[in-house]
């Protein structure tokens, strides 16, 4: 493939990553074109079944994934096609909610390039299956080479009992 | 209240990493992503095969999710007989749409298809509804992978369950393909140039490549095939009907 051809596929996935999906809920509070200003939000907020749990600044569910391992960013091309991470375009500014710990948020590299909001050290992700604000339907899902759950406030995965 | 950026010290991507972080890269920064893609340490992957457009790369995969549905509904039809049902042939079944259908064909679809059409009004609706029908039907197959043992489909009650989990499945995916292969693969192609769905196809390639190994396609119809043979459903002629009460004049 030459360079033509990966541009045309990486200006693809931009447009596909930013434009539609869970996008909204996956990327700051500005469109791209200028990240100066934006701000990415993690707040939390109370759903059903689950409780008080993070949540983006528009309201969907963030996940972490358990082969991160709180070191890295595992889920990467097909993967993020369904868990959207919640990125941190260069230049936002990162706000933590009412709930949120500041002292948790951080954020780590995307091994293609920009970074990954993160919380006690697990990037954060977002899922194609939560069409609305307030659903939580990859809570405790098995897909992509491990299991997905929901983050306490305190940073604790909501891990189903035994 | 705005929170300090700390930032773990990580080692540059690889070339491998920087190829399948493409869908994280896009999101993040937008130039930064292209440049990941097109800059002097994204070198090309190994040359793969000549890539098939991607909506025709879609259907295929779709061809091994519509004979999976085919196992489920004898599989279903055998537990309601009270006829036997290999638990390993349930289990690699459901395994095939766990890991091809809703961890990499689903994937694509949603990384790279369903967002170009979401603002368009005559499938945006569509697109939702698909969007919600993935997350079910990964529902649906975890609970079939975590109760299909030999113990399960011998108890009637759990049995049942699983019958009704597979049919359910089917009756969802039976119209959920058939809308994408007929009107959102179409819509795509409309909204996508053509040099950029050539690159596409060429790209579904290598990511197959990147999470297999290899062209899974070939193992995935060799596996399915295997189910088929055992369940007695693979003979294609069987299913020739006979059409002499048809005929004209009869």
């Amino acid at each position: 493939m030459g360079r033509g051809r990966r541009t045309g596929v990486a200006v693809m996935l931009l447009l596909a990553v930013t434009s539609g999906c869970a996008s909204p809920a996956a990327t700051g509070q500005r469109a791209a074109g200028g990240t100066s200003g934006v701000t990415v939000t993690v707040t939390t907020r109370s759903l059903p079944e689950v409780g008080t749990v993070l949540v983006t600044g528009k309201g969907y569910a963030l996940y972490m994934f358990v082969p991160d391992r709180r070191r890295a960013v595992t889920c990467t091309g097909v993967c993020a096609g369904t868990w959207p991470p919640l990125m941190l375009p260069s230049g936002a500014t990162l706000a933590a909610g009412p709930g949120v710990k500041a002292a948790l948020l951080g954020s780590d590299p995307a091994p293609g390039g920009g970074r990954v909001v993160t919380y006690n050290g697990w990037p954060l992700y977002t899922y194609t299956g939560d069409v609305e604000p307030g659903q939580v339907t990859g809570q405790a899902i098995d897909l992509n080479g491990g299991p997905w759950y929901v983050l306490r406030p305190s940073g604790a995965p909501l891990e189903p009992g035994p | 209240m705005t929170a300090p950026l700390p930032s773990s010290p990580r080692t540059g991507p690889g070339r491998r990493a920087v190829l399948l972080g493409a869908g994280v890269a896009a999101g993040a920064a937008g130039a930064s992503a292209v440049w990941a893609l097109t800059g002097p340490s994204a070198a090309a992957p190994v040359p793969a095969a000549p890539g098939i457009p991607p909506d025709d790369d879609l259907m295929r995969e779709h061809g091994v999710l519509k004979r999976v549905l085919l196992c489920y509904r004898e599989m279903t039809r055998r537990i309601q007989a009270g006829d036997p049902v290999a638990a390993p042939d349930l289990h690699d079944a459901a395994l095939i749409i766990h890991d091809y259908i809703e961890g990499f064909h689903e994937g694509l679809e949603e990384g790279y298809v369903f967002p170009r059409l979401r603002r368009e009004p005559a499938v945006a609706g569509t697109v939702t509804t698909l969007l919600v029908q993935h997350a079910r039907g990964r529902v649906l197959t975890q609970f079939i992978l975590a109760n299909g043992t030999a113990r399960d489909l011998a108890s009637p009650g759990t049995g049942g369950r699983l019958a009704a989990a597979m049919q359910a499945f089917v009756r969802m995916y039976e119209p959920h393909e058939a809308r994408e292969d007929t009107v959102i693969f179409p819509a795509f192609r409309q909204a996508v140039p053509a040099a950029e769905l050539a690159d596409l196809g060429q790209h579904f390639a290598d990511l197959e490549r990147q999470q297999f190994g290899r062209d899974e396609f070939g193992a995935m119809v060799a596996r399915v095939t295997s189910i088929e043979q055992h369940l007695g459903i693979y003979d294609l002629s069987q299913f020739t009907p006979q059409v002499g009460p048809f005929l004209p004049g009869t």
